[in-house]
């Protein structure tokens, strides 16, 4: 049984589909970008895949729709030269998506005019699994969007559509943050292990992360070997622990780590659970403004001290 | 002559078998998900979901130690781990896509090294496979060859009937041998309905017309439509049934350690990274072509056998939608 009450409106997603294909239509044709990363439908039903479009006939290709999961920003990143070489780019991005944008600009991973961005009203999308014409509601949001602050993109170069009234959702992370704090640390520690136990270092949660560009990550050297790279207790401990430090206050929020996750590890908890200590000791939180350093890149004589004991 | 188990004997012939001491593996529940995993009894068996991860692991862990170390004042010993120590083993409950990937890896492994880790687990692994009653719109078995009902693989192979038995038919010698110690818990057939099995939404593609073109189209724009958006992780090539890449890594201190084997992929950038510093794949869609090239047109080259037995996994997880069916479809229709 659907329940009404939290059911969002999906007439959003239409709309901006429309928008979104003139608009991209206007962009190649203009020589704005030389190509846009959007997303277009994908042969299993529902579905919808990352698309790299050049060619303004295929503009009519790109949908947007609660099956648009995907962070695009991951395109920007020096870990895709091959789509950089392309030229300007221009990326469609919704709130969650644009924030990882700003991220990368504060970093100079990106210049603010080498990007066309292209944002979008969002109202949710599907939580893993889910896809067809599935009602968008409590059953099938994903769990980041249920208390999502960031609907509507800020700093993009043009805007698409209106966000519907959302009804209000039961937080889930903050949910389960709450839990995880009144656990004992042994009670902690069991709950990660068991966790971790089960990565198999297949890397997804790096490969869609759009702040994993490093070229060279720690936990593929071997000489010296800095992380255990088998997928065994120690090294899979000891990975997580260092992407989440390494994402500590950088993270964006669109939890792409954790739907590719194909061992349903929650990782996106253990990110929130970093930016609230970001956000508790150093008044730092990402947004959609790009900042040139983030607190733990530089260090200032009014730094909270406190946790070191 | 197929003979026919009941679901109350199947649990029992696990119960007896974990009694006698071997190793049995079957589909069981796992947090959210189901994994291939030993079982302690019966009652952990769970055969409604297919596995997030496939049943390869039985024959290629995740991850092992070929030799151990241990370093002391009077020097170093080396500890190298005998195979002939691997519990004898029955993988029960396999899908046929997880089933008809083992044969297709024993070409790898027998080849010109001989790897007796994999092998010697092969040789000591009776396989009962299970029919499969569902599909989702990732499976594509029937598109390269194979059937919700394939025995290929199979020692022994399980239908599921109207009314919770199963029919089950002996594929192999090692098959038969589980069968007849074990007579006792089967019954002579009779004419039970198999239950409606599953039917994969594609139908059966032209392979060798797919390993045709692939022959002349190593370059093509194909590579990168389909791949620029390949995110470069492992998903795919852990999860699936055939792909069997590893690499051997050190670990431990200097007084002690490890040599292991664990699962690597061709989608990771570090791959085919030389010491050189050169790259031989340099950008995604390289690597990307090279994992369909081997699945359709290398492994065929070498061992006339396609590396894709259709289970979806890859299609499944990818985090990005790249769906090997549809590439091969595509291909097919060119």
């Amino acid at each position: 049984m659907t329940n009404t009450a939290h059911t969002i409106d999906t007439a959003l997603y239409d709309a901006v589909t429309d928008a979104l294909r003139a608009e991209a239509k206007k962009v190649l044709e203009s020589g704005t970008a030389a190509a846009v990363i959007g997303w277009q439908a994908g042969r299993r039903r529902g579905s919808a895949v990352p698309a790299i479009v050049t060619d303004p006939a295929d503009a009519e290709k790109l949908i947007f729709s609660p099956s648009c999961v995907n962070n695009l920003a991951l395109y920007l990143t020096k870990a895709k030269k091959e789509v950089r070489e392309k030229g300007k780019l221009a990326v469609v991005a919704k709130g969650c998506d644009m924030k990882a944008l700003a991220g990368l600009m504060g970093e100079n991973q990106l210049k603010r005019d080498d990007v066309y961005i292209i944002g979008v009203a969002c109202a949710g999308v599907y939580g893993p699994a889910i896809r067809g014409n599935a009602p968008l509601d409590d059953g099938t949001l994903a769990r980041k969007c249920r208390e999502c602050a960031a609907e509507l993109p800020e700093g993009a170069d043009v805007s698409l559509g209106t966000v519907p009234r959302r009804p209000a959702f039961t937080p889930h992370e903050a949910a389960e943050l709450a839990r995880l704090e009144a656990m004992t640390p042994a009670e902690r520690w069991a709950f990660w292990k068991e966790h971790f136990s089960r990565c198999i270092r297949c890397y997804a949660c790096r490969q869609v992360c759009p702040f994993c560009y490093c070229e060279q990550c720690l936990c593929d050297r071997n000489r010296p070997q800095a992380v255990e790279t088998t997928p065994r207790p120690a090294g899979n401990m000891a990975w997580h622990m260092v992407r989440a430090m390494h994402l500590a206050g950088r993270c964006a929020g669109c939890a792409e780590c954790e739907r590719a996750c194909p061992m349903d590890i929650p990782l996106n908890l253990l990110n929130r659970k970093m930016a609230k200590e970001l956000k508790e000791l150093y008044g730092h939180e990402a947004g959609f403004q790009a900042k040139e350093k983030g607190p733990l890149a530089e260090y200032r004589e009014d730094d909270n001290q406190s946790f070191i004991k | 002559m197929p003979k026919i188990i009941t679901d109350q004997n199947l649990r029992l012939l696990i119960d007896t078998l974990v009694g006698e001491g071997k190793r049995v593996i079957g589909p069981k529940a796992a947090g959210t998900l189901t994994l291939y995993e030993p079982l302690a009894s019966a009652e952990e068996l769970s055969l409604g979901e297919l596995p997030r991860r496939s049943a390869k692991e039985t024959f290629f862990p995740l991850c092992e130690n070929i030799l151990t170390y241990e370093k002391s004042s009077s020097g170093t010993t080396v500890h190298d781990i005998d195979p002939a120590r691997f519990p004898e083993t029955v993988l029960i409950g396999a899908r046929p896509c997880d089933v008809a990937a083992a044969p297709v890896l024993d070409a790898i492994f027998s080849w010109d090294f001989k790897d007796e880790f994999f092998l010697e687990r092969r040789r000591k692994t009776t396989i009962i496979g299970l029919a499969c009653t569902t599909a989702d719109d990732a499976c594509f078995c029937t598109a390269v060859g194979l059937s919700p009902a394939d025995t290929r693989g199979s020692d022994l192979f399980l239908t599921p009937l109207a009314g919770g038995s199963y029919r089950c038919d002996v594929i192999s010698d090692k098959g038969e041998a589980l069968l007849a110690a074990h007579a006792g818990l089967f019954a002579e057939t009779d004419t039970a309905e198999p239950v409606s099995l599953a039917e994969p939404q594609l139908g059966p593609l032209d392979l060798d017309r797919i390993k045709a073109w692939l022959d002349t189209h190593f370059e093509d724009p194909l590579w990168e439509e389909i791949a620029a958006r390949c995110a470069g992780c492992g998903a795919c090539a852990f999860l699936c049934p055939a792909c069997h890449c590893f690499d051997i890594s050190d670990e431990g201190s200097e007084k002690q350690g490890a040599r292991r084997k664990h699962w690597d992929a061709c989608g990771f950038g570090k791959f085919t990274y030389h010491a050189s510093g050169h790259n031989p794949r340099e950008v995604q869609p390289h690597r990307y072509r090279n994992r369909i090239m081997h699945k359709f047109k290398y492994y065929h080259d070498k061992f006339g056998q396609r590396l894709c037995t259709g289970c979806g996994r890859c299609i499944r997880a990818c985090p990005v939608g790249i769906d090997i069916a549809q590439i091969i479809d595509d291909i097919n229709r060119k």
